[in-house]
């Protein structure tokens, strides 16, 4: 599902796992289980939020709005992020 | 919407029930153990596995309250059986009719805007909400300043500043749950239900609150937290203080509980034989003596194990390192098809498998689940110890290998090793056929570092040694009596001319442990084995160290004198005057002790975890058949194999 908050360019668009590490995005879709998707919006990772990745290992670290979060990285293919402008590289 | 019963008489007549609800990390429990100190009762939540703690205050007017404290959840719709349970208990559908008068949702004061995502779940159950905004130290530490009465109006229900660390505002909350009582529900905002419109909506308004009442110092993004992840995340750093860590747990839960449990032990001794001697010569005394006060014992002996590896999963818990070593063991753990949480489960595996299965109930897939239950009792528990230490002790040369570990330590830490790489292959294979399916991606909040609060600690400990102390001991005590009763009738004739070592080692013989043993003397002979090994091993299905106490009573040295024991041992002969034990069977023997599922308490636990009734039974039967058949593989190989190398 694509929300109009971060509709801005489509071919901007691209996995989590791709942001660079210290980069900001904001998220535009989220593609997972019914569970796993209503575990990370309750989490703070919902369409529109602004995630910055801190750390990549075999999974991701990640921060929204203060929290720190890890992520399997099969997971964080399926989120579908908007880097912002002032980080991208 | 459930109006509240005339509240005037709640907490008088009958107790006031309020249900305590967060996220993981917010203080929760450390909230409830101080609202309740040691007044708790754990249990299980009616037909599934989830624990049920409940505890009780009394105001100082005399009204009572009793507290449930509700599993850690995110959200009320993420359908993990935590929260599920959660939900249940707050729609008033739960088996056990528990309904809660008041709801006391704990708000992590630093994480508002998360926190108010779940807080504002329950707000639209249509029942009275307290909020509990914990951590207010934290956040003003931060620069975070929070307008209270703004919130209070923007949410509609009672906020309470508190410190639950510190104990700070506790009176505050426990008069505003009985003034809430008497409140109206908050109006609902919002359906409760998973899709992602409604949480969109929920996080609009959510962040409309925020601007309204939280204003902040520019956030930066270096977090003392995040000075200490540098190190505990470090690609090499990280894994290196894990080791570290690990390292001193297992040093601990050995070696500073061995002092207390030789204490316990003599303490137990010396009261049992004290009684003894005001009993008259008989059964009686033996069955107070050897039955009841060696069960108490054997009961007793575990607790400074079992407190002091609760006290470390405590304070790893809460000081947040926890979420970090589940997050470096993910890696490995998901190569054999379980979760980073199953690491946990199978640490306190090394201490006892029982708490270990207990500690399962933090992963959320069910299949994960399993698969850690069905491994967990392969880690070799403390239990399986005094087995180690007695074989080794009297069959392993102290050869030095290298400075500082000899042949006895090598063959300790080789037991150690063969159970826990089978576990982790027993794993990937159940994940691979039994428990075929998808592993669940890995989602973990990482938590900032903070102090434990020592007194949450102790309550914790305490709350965890009564769980062990009425689940196993009770089995483990009853057992032990069983077992007397099966070593003791029927009675051997009295024989004037054995001595009473003799005479004791007839009256095994005679009894129908002794007969069972005889019985089934051709099945453990391939192992290379006599009869008396195997009632050992037979009575030690009660728990495995009873194996060297029932060696000491066949051999007729008493069940606390190892020493002798082990002389006796070297010394025994079969019929043609070759020894009955050979270094070769004593490895045999270890191994079949690494694999085999001797424990009574453990099965016990299996079947009720693992979803109870004929289901619980069947994963419960299938764990103990593979293990036996695996111990039972396993020591032949080695007898076989060892043979085959030239070793007697």
């Amino acid at each position: 599902m694509t929300l109009p908050v971060a509709s801005n360019d489509p071919s901007c668009h691209c996995p989590l796992l791709d942001t660079k590490q210290g980069s900001e995005s904001t998220v535009v879709a989220i593609a997972c289980g019914e569970s796993e998707a209503c575990r990370l919006r309750a989490l703070g990772l919902y369409e529109g939020a602004t995630v910055s990745v801190i750390g990549k290992r075999h999974c991701l670290l990640v921060d929204v709005s203060g929290t720190r979060l890890a992520l399997g990285s099969d997971l964080a293919t399926g989120i579908t992020v908007q880097p912002r402008a002032a980080s991208a590289p | 919407m459930n109006a509240p019963a005339a509240p005037a008489r709640l907490g008088h007549d009958r107790p006031l029930r309020v249900a305590i609800i967060g996220n993981p990390n917010t203080g929760k429990t450390t909230l409830f153990n101080a609202l309740t100190g040691l007044r708790q009762r754990v249990g299980n939540f009616a037909g599934v596995t989830v624990e049920r703690v409940e505890g009780a205050f009394t105001l100082g007017d005399g009204r009572r309250v009793t507290i449930l404290d509700l599993p850690g959840s995110y959200s009320l719709t993420a359908g993990s059986p935590d929260e599920q349970i959660a939900l249940e208990v707050l729609l008033k559908r739960d088996a056990s009719h528990w309904d809660p008068d008041v709801v006391l949702v704990v708000v992590d004061a630093v994480h508002l805007d998360r926190n108010l995502f779940l807080a504002s779940q329950v707000c639209e159950l249509g029942l009275p909400v307290v909020i509990a905004l914990n951590q207010i130290d934290v956040a003003e530490s931060q620069g975070i300043a929070i307008d209270i009465p703004e919130l209070i109006h923007e949410l509609g229900v009672p906020v309470i500043p508190t410190v639950a660390s510190r104990g700070e505002g506790l009176d505050p909350l426990r008069n505003a749950c009985f003034t809430a009582a008497a409140l109206p529900a908050p109006t609902p905002r919002f359906a409760i239900d998973a899709s992602a419109e409604t949480s969109l909506a929920r996080h609009k308004w959510i962040g409309e609150v925020i601007a309204r009442t939280v204003t902040r110092r520019a956030r930066s993004l270096d977090t003392p937290s995040d000075t200490i992840d540098a190190i505990a995340l470090h690609r090499v750093g990280g894994p290196l203080l894990f080791l570290v860590i690990m390292a001193l747990v297992f040093q601990a839960v050995f070696s500073w509980a061995a002092p207390l449990q030789d204490a316990i032990e003599s303490l137990v001794l010396t009261v049992g034989s004290r009684v003894g001697d005001v009993l008259p010569e008989g059964d009686l005394r033996s069955l107070v003596v050897d039955g009841v006060f060696a069960g108490v014992g054997s009961v007793l002996v575990f607790l400074p194990q079992i407190a002091i590896l609760f006290g470390f999963i405590g304070i790893l818990e809460q000081s947040g390192y926890m979420a970090r070593a589940a997050f470096l063991m993910d890696g490995l753990m998901r190569r054999v098809g379980l979760h980073g949480k199953s690491f946990i489960p199978m640490l306190s595996g090394y201490a006892c498998a029982v708490p270990g299965i207990m500690a399962t109930r933090t992963i959320e897939d069910p299949k994960d689940r399993l698969a850690t239950i069905m491994v967990v009792p392969l880690m070799s528990c403390s239990a399986r110890l005094p087995v180690y230490t007695l074989l080794i002790g009297t069959f392993i040369p102290a050869l030095p290998l290298i400075p500082g570990l000899d042949l006895q330590g090598a063959t300790m830490l080789l037991m150690y090793l063969l159970g826990t790489v089978t576990a982790l292959a027993i794993a990937a294979l159940f994940r691979k056929t039994l428990l075929r399916g998808p592993v669940r991606p890995m989602i973990l909040e990482l938590p900032p570092y903070r102090w434990p609060a020592p007194k949450s600690l102790m309550v914790s400990v305490w709350q965890r040694c009564q769980v062990f102390l009425r689940r196993a001991g009770t089995v483990i005590l009853s057992l032990s009596i069983v077992l007397w009763a099966l070593a003791t009738y029927p009675r051997a004739p009295e024989d004037a001319t054995r001595t009473a070592e003799q005479q004791q080692e007839a009256q095994l013989a005679h009894s129908v442990l002794g007969r069972f043993g005889k019985a089934i003397e051709p099945a453990v002979a391939p192992l290379g084995y006599d009869w008396k090994i195997g009632v050992s091993i037979v009575a030690s299905f009660a728990a495995r160290e009873v194996f060297v106490s029932t060696m000491g009573t066949i051999y007729g040295v008493g069940g606390e004198d190892d020493a002798a024991l082990a002389d006796r041992l070297r010394a025994e002969t079969d019929a043609s005057g070759a020894p009955v034990y050979t270094p070769l069977i004593a490895v045999g023997l270890m191994v079949f002790y690494v694999y085999a599922l001797m424990c009574m308490s453990t099965i016990a636990v299996t079947v009720r975890e693992a979803g109870g009734g004929r289901i619980g039974w069947r994963w419960a039967t299938i764990q103990f058949v593979y293990m036996l058949v695996l111990a039972y593989g396993a020591a032949w190989l080695v007898l076989v194999i060892g043979r085959a190398l030239g070793f007697s």
